[in-house]
């Protein structure tokens, strides 16, 4: 083959990619504008329930999985006075992915007497102070655990715990 | 040669010296007992707390529909709860915050018998894995708004098992509109797994 007709094979090769790529571009991005289409507001992402079970319950499935949470807490925890530290043992394991707030509330009164600061997953507190000051005597108590997504902070949902706190003096 | 004997005399007795004294510094928990004798050994012991380590859900979607040929009217996920710890717990819902204020002219029932214009729901213990009740049969319904303390699930240590939501509603129910339904679990520790 002469070196000329090699050099008209090779301008038309990349005539054809150049001509290719323009008809592509051209097809991708006029079919959106001209087409200028308007979605309903009302529309709901997702299947339409009755239509196909197997699939709704998968999207409900999808849904209970993530607001999933594992906790730990001593059941048990003991203060040696109403001011001093007591082993909670409150744990936000790493598996988690969500951010846990814990608020312990005595049953007989519903009183608030401790409210933890949000917890990464993966960190635990060992012993703290409870907010309130608590005469000694057995108290039966709930800690509530609440879940926050970890990218937003948006509230998920909560569960509780029923413990004995004993304070000593 | 007198004075030789004398250096290794003393350095005999510098060694039996300093060897009583670590023998004398060694604990006393090692001490050995003579057979026929008696001694005593100290035992520490130490409480380990008990922990109470679970996994479950916070949030409980479900559909309900009179479409559905079933007793049961609820499309529920499987409501998975796992007992991480070593011992027995137990699963109860203290409480259930129930909105019916988006749908009209609909009322709650605590009892799992409905009217016309009546929704029930309650929680039933898996039976078949992976397999939703059709029956309403030994369901336990959650109250409206009130406090309840009544128990779903008793876990075994280190053991898995499931719930799933019912329900049923009368037929002058929308099928159309939501509701809320917002049981609090509560785990505690129990002495007695079934």
């Amino acid at each position: 083959m002469s070196k000329r007709k090699k050099q008209l094979l090779s301008a038309a090769g990349g005539t054809l990619i150049v001509a290719l790529t323009v008809l592509i571009c051209y097809l991708v991005f006029t079919k959106n504008e001209d087409l200028n289409l308007k979605y309903d507001d009302n529309a709901t992402v997702g299947i339409m329930p009755g239509i196909d079970l197997d699939a709704r319950r998968k999207e409900l499935q999808d849904a209970l999985d993530r607001s999933m949470i594992a906790y730990s807490i001593n059941t048990s925890p003991v203060f040696l006075n109403g001011t001093s530290k007591g082993n909670l043992l409150i744990e936000n394991p790493g598996n988690n992915a969500k951010l846990l707030r814990v608020s312990i509330k005595i049953d007989s009164t519903q009183e608030e007497i401790y409210s933890s600061e949000y917890l990464k997953p993966g960190t635990y507190i060992d012993s703290v102070a409870l907010d309130k000051v608590l005469e000694k005597g057995t108290y039966d108590a709930t800690a509530y655990f609440l879940a926050y997504d970890e990218a937003d902070g948006e509230y998920i949902g909560e569960t509780g715990a029923q413990i004995t706190i004993t304070v000593q003096n | 040669m007198k004075k030789k004997t004398l250096f290794l005399q003393l350095a005999l007795a510098a060694s039996l010296l300093f060897s009583t004294v670590s023998y004398a510094a060694a604990p006393e928990t090692s001490r050995d007992i003579p057979v026929g004798g008696s001694g005593q050994m100290e035992m520490i012991g130490t409480i380990e707390p008990t922990i109470l380590s679970v996994t479950m859900p916070t949030f409980v979607p479900f559909n309900i529909s009179n479409s559905l040929t079933t007793q049961n009217k609820v499309i529920s996920p499987r409501i998975r709860m796992k007992n991480n710890s070593n011992i027995p717990v137990r699963v109860d819902v203290a409480y259930t915050k129930v909105d019916l204020s988006k749908l009209n002219h609909v009322e709650w029932s605590n009892t799992g018998t409905v009217n016309d214009n009546q929704i029930a729901i309650g929680l039933k213990q898996e039976e078949t894995k992976d397999e939703m009740p059709t029956s309403l049969a030994q369901a336990r319904w959650l109250k409206a708004n009130v406090s309840q303390d009544m128990n779903v699930l008793i876990l075994n240590a280190n053991q898995e098992d499931a719930l799933y939501v019912v329900g049923t509603l009368g037929q002058n129910v929308s099928d159309s509109g939501t509701f809320n339904v917002t049981p609090t679990f509560v785990v505690s520790r129990t002495s007695a797994a079934e």
